[in-house]
């Protein structure tokens, strides 16, 4: 397994894509998932550092699988960032599962001045996405459009 | 998920040709078929790209085979470098996958009278200027805005509409390809997010692969179809590739998110979720293919408006006007798209749909959709290679319509992951070793040109020189690169 970022959170690592980037998530619980999700997503696009407080945001996103429903989670916070210059920095989540996700986050403007852009994510695919158990926990794989 | 090689039969055909047969894995309707020498077809199957080969090749209504140019590489869903051709008289279908996030992406190019020897003293200034007047790199905004009503109405007229209003030459648009318009763009199946996401990008170079680059003539293989491009060893030349940015992004997820239970409905097979599709003469297909081509009419305005922006650079730097410095555009070709195109295939004509995802329209000499100024030398094809090396400007052969669809390759295409390409970068200045080449390159994002870097993709010549053999396309021009920025 390879590492393109050496990360200090066991809970998240991204691995090679020929063009594009593979996110990898772990946590014991599918609700657990979604936190370190977002921060994968983050470090990928660079260093984001929150400024101003901003207004909460809430997710009700249903579907079919559990999968689908962390991309859409994803493409939300990815929405966020790209068209509003904001990102979660907390999130509560009250129910995920592969019906729905149900949380809410606080959020925060970009710091302009100390946020640093590494890439542009284009979007959260669908390419090999997948949860899947693993002892003591889940662990979802991501592939994103660089 | 991490890289694995491809392990499923593939037969030599000839010189240039592979085949994937589609007795190898259930579903395929036809032979996938990759374009390659022996170098490459090795480098090929060291990632999993030709499976993704053999996926395509069970869409519904694939005709002939699924075709990947030689500068295929893993992508998501389709390859990058792949080509389908979908039949809507037979269920054919349309994916967005095989059209890509970026929908028309692509390259132009522009000439001028510049000589190699002007260029150099000014060229720290130039890449300077270009760098500070095209808005490039990550969440930077446009200099030009447009409110949802124009940005509509631009979606719906093309570059025309940004040429009209001062951005650009009225000769811009006949070497543009579709004259930088589809006619059937469908702006109101646009989503309100997808407007957000490009109110202010129209006229931004973005980020990862996208670059202008200001580059020299070096040598001239074809000196008739140079001429017809006014094209001179020792000038200077200027080339820009991008595409819809989140415009474009986000048409494609919404379109993605809106088939998810489609070929469920139509009774599809699909061996990945990223190849989601619609028969083309359904409600879903014609609904995404409307959108997509609202998109890509704002891509080519997109590109349009960054053409100007050079050309003021460049007046800037070089205290003339661009006119007088005679940058007009050679052409600018989609490399991610899909539109109805008109083949013979089994001695009928039938309208198909050619998707190319990371593959350029390569049109022969004679072709009706050429402007009058290339019918007798076929449609320019703009094949960046890589910062380092160089860059090739072919032309389109008979061979394209006969065997891939009119369609040629893309680039150069990447040999290592951006992940690998960071890893070799440590310890080095690929600035430095940039410049130890000639080349002045300018970038926002901090890892922008370490992923980017020369090696971390094939050598462009390998690439279109398979094609060349083939007889799809034909060398007319090499171009090196002096000055480059990046997002």
């Amino acid at each position: 397994m390879t590492i393109l970022i050496t990360l200090m959170d066991p809970s998240f690592e991204h691995f090679d894509h020929t063009a594009d980037m593979g996110l990898r998530i772990r946590a014991a619980t599918l609700p657990a998932l979604i936190e370190p999700a977002g921060r994968a997503l983050y470090a990928a696009i660079g260093e984001l550092v929150p400024g101003e407080p901003a207004d909460p945001a809430t997710f009700n996103l249903t579907g079919t699988d559990a999968a689908g429903i962390l991309r859409e989670f994803l493409a939300e916070l990815l929405h966020l960032v790209e068209s509003e210059g904001r990102i979660a920095t907390a999130i509560d989540v009250t129910q995920f599962d592969e019906h729905a996700l149900i949380a809410s986050a606080q959020t925060a403007n970009l710091n302009p001045d100390k946020t640093d852009f590494r890439r542009e994510v284009k979007a959260i695919t669908y390419h090999e996405l997948n949860i899947r158990p693993i002892p003591g926990g889940v662990e979802a794989t991501v592939i994103v459009d660089i | 998920m991490e890289k694995k090689n491809y392990t499923g039969p593939i037969e030599r055909l000839d010189a240039t040709r592979w085949r994937i047969p589609k007795s190898y894995k259930q579903g395929m309707n036809v032979d996938g078929l990759i374009y390659a020498d022996d170098k490459l077809i090795q480098a090929i199957t060291q990632d999993r790209s030709p499976e993704q080969v053999a996926n395509v090749a069970t869409l519904p209504g694939i005709v002939k085979y699924s075709l990947a140019m030689p500068d295929i590489h893993w992508g998501y869903g389709f390859c990058i470098g792949g080509v389908a051709a979908t039949d809507p008289s037979k269920g054919g279908v349309i994916s967005p996958g095989g059209v890509g996030y970026d929908i028309n992406c692509g390259v132009r190019l522009l000439r001028t009278n510049i000589t190699l020897n002007d260029a150099k003293p000014r060229m720290r200034r130039l890449v300077d200027t270009l760098f500070n007047t095209v808005p490039c790199g990550v969440g930077r905004g446009g200099k030009v805005k447009f409110d949802k009503k124009e940005l509509r109405r631009l979606m719906t007229e093309g570059s025309p509409y940004v040429v009209n209003k001062g951005h650009g030459w009225d000769s811009d648009v006949d070497v543009t390809e579709a004259k930088g318009k589809i006619h059937t763009a469908r702006p109101d199946l646009v989503s309100e997010r997808a407007l957000e996401r490009g109110a202010s990008q129209c006229g931004t170079l973005g980020s990862g692969n996208h670059f202008m680059e200001v580059q020299v003539v070096e040598k001239i293989d074809d000196a008739r179809a140079a001429q017809a491009m006014g094209l001179e060893e020792g000038y200077v030349t200027v080339m820009i590739h991008s595409g819809s940015r989140g415009l474009g992004y986000q048409v494609c997820d919404d379109a993605l998110k809106a088939l998810k239970d489609t070929p469920r409905k139509y009774g599809i097979d699909l061996p990945d979720r990223q190849l989601v599709c619609a028969p083309i003469e359904s409600k879903e297909g014609k609904h995404y293919l409307g959108a997509m081509a609202a998109a890509a009419n704002f891509a080519w305005c997109n590109r349009q408006i960054m053409t100007q922006l050079a050309r003021q650079a460049f007046a800037d730097v070089f205290e003339q006007p661009a006119e007088r410095l005679g940058m007009t555009l050679v052409y600018d070709v989609a490399h991610n798209i899909a539109k109805m195109e008109d083949y013979d295939v089994d001695g009928k004509s039938a309208s198909l749909c050619i998707h190319r995802k990371g593959a350029t329209r390569a049109f022969p000499p004679g072709h009706a959709e050429l402007p009058d100024r290339y019918k007798g030398i076929g449609q320019p094809v703009l094949v960046p290679g890589d910062m380092g090396r160089s860059s090739y400007v072919l032309v389109g052969q008979p061979g394209a319509m006969e065997h891939t669809f009119g369609s040629c390759c893309h680039g150069a295409g990447r040999r290592m992951s951006r992940g690998a390409a960071i890893r070799a970068s440590k310890g080095r200045s690929i600035h430095q070793e940039l410049l130890d080449r000639g080349v002045i390159a300018k970038a926002r994002g901090r890892t922008g040109l370490e992923e980017e870097q020369p090696d971390a993709y094939k050598d462009v010549l390998q690439v279109v020189d398979v094609l060349h053999n083939a007889g799809i396309s034909r060398r007319v021009a090499k171009l090196r690169p002096l000055g480059v920025i990046k997002g």
